[in-house]
């Protein structure tokens, strides 16, 4: 209850840290009477020391009439056993609702603690992540190197293919003029020799001539009878 | 020391000296200073949930300058909770059966209320006079009424404290013997 549990006048007065609560209270006999009132009597008078005191305390109380029995005696036995009684059946009870209340304020703020740490840690798993995202960005990088390569080198040959082509195209139609015009010139001098030979056979020469393949066919059929 | 049953309502005087005072600080020492420690010890832990709780109730339905009534009426009903409380336990004296002490408590806050409404809404305060909806022809004589009803007020908290406390111990006494 009160502020005896510093040292007295022994150190520097310091207000922080405060030194830690003890864990448990003063030890009580009877919940009234410390204990060491009994370590106190106990060197001179024993173990029953303390109790012949109170008992002959109250005997002398009683008989003397220090203290009357009135009615306030009776009213006081009654509070009394009402009060022990609640004590036994509820201080349990309410010492673990203290301790409750002690507890959820801690944890409240331990759980605020925890929560910065498990988020931070999140957040360093991420970094990491992304870390190793990055390095496996480089083959990304060098297979889009080669894809842009390859596309360029199709492009390439593509169009050397056409070059190839329209040059192919302009030089077959040279050799088509030119064969053109060798045909022609060649139908054209047939033709003018045939014409020229036609108008050179006179009537003359075409009886000659008539009248040789005659004597030719009666030779001929003269040999061909003989064969059969 | 034969007692009558009137006996536990006289003030108590030791050789001369009036221990009234010493029996109305007395259930101040009950309670445990709250000290600047975060995580207390049982009792501190209890007394801080009960008080927190008891300010709470009072406080909820007012706005942020009604807070400032809050040391006051707190502490004054920690302390009369108290000393009544005690009051039951036998040859104990309680300090509120005395008209004095009472009377001392009821007359000041109430004056006090009374001047900080005037103060601060004149005309709300004045208008409390009045009750709504009260037919026309009555409205004197409800003033007058109300009038005095403010000012008996102080009169009658005191002693209605007193009354209570008293009928109350005389008949544990009674119903004791």
């Amino acid at each position: 209850v009160l502020h005896t549990t510093r040292a007295l006048h022994t150190a520097q007065q310091r207000l922080a840290p405060l030194p830690p609560l003890p864990e448990k209270g003063g030890e009580v006999r009877y919940g009234l009477i410390p204990e060491e009132f009994f370590q106190f009597l106990y060197p001179k008078t024993g173990v029953t020391g303390p109790y012949m005191l109170g008992t002959g305390l109250l005997l002398y109380f009683l008989s003397k009439e220090i203290y009357v029995i009135n009615h306030e005696t009776v009213a006081a036995a009654c509070i009394l056993s009402v009060i022990i009684y609640g004590i036994k059946k509820y201080g349990s009870d309410v010492a673990a609702f203290a301790d409750k209340l002690n507890e959820e304020k801690v944890a409240k703020a331990l759980s605020v603690k925890n929560e910065a740490i498990k988020d931070l840690e999140t957040a360093i798993e991420q970094e990491k992540k992304e870390q190793w995202r990055v390095e496996g960005c480089k083959y990304l990088f060098d297979s889009k190197r080669n894809n842009v390569a390859m596309l360029l080198e199709t492009n390439y040959r593509e169009r050397l293919l056409t070059v190839y082509n329209e040059v192919k195209k302009r030089l077959d139609y040279q050799v088509a003029m030119q064969n053109l015009k060798r045909q022609k010139e060649q139908d054209h001098m047939i033709q003018w020799v045939e014409r020229n030979v036609a108008q050179s056979i006179t009537p003359q020469q075409q009886k000659e001539s008539i009248a040789k393949c005659i004597l030719d066919l009666k030779a001929l059929s003269k040999t061909a009878q003989a064969a059969v | 020391m034969n007692l009558s049953f009137f006996d536990q309502f006289t003030s108590p005087y030791l050789l001369g000296i009036p221990l009234i005072l010493l029996s109305v600080l007395f259930p101040t020492l009950l309670f445990p200073t709250p000290n600047n420690r975060w995580v207390t010890n049982r009792l501190s832990t209890l007394q801080l949930w009960l008080l927190n709780l008891i300010t709470k109730q009072l406080m909820i339905p007012l706005n942020k300058k009604g807070h400032k009534w809050a040391l006051i009426l707190t502490s004054l009903m920690i302390l009369l909770l108290t000393i009544n409380l005690l009051g039951l336990l036998p040859y104990t004296f309680t300090p509120t059966t005395q008209l004095s002490m009472n009377m001392a408590l009821a007359f000041p806050l109430w004056l006090a209320t009374l001047l900080t409404g005037l103060r601060n809404q004149p005309t709300t305060s004045l208008g409390h006079l009045l009750p709504e909806g009260t037919p026309t022809p009555l409205i004197p004589a409800l003033i007058m009424i109300e009038t005095a009803s403010l000012l008996i007020r102080p009169l009658a908290l005191g002693v209605r404290l007193t009354a209570n406390l008293t009928a109350g111990h005389l008949l544990i006494q009674l119903i004791s013997t």
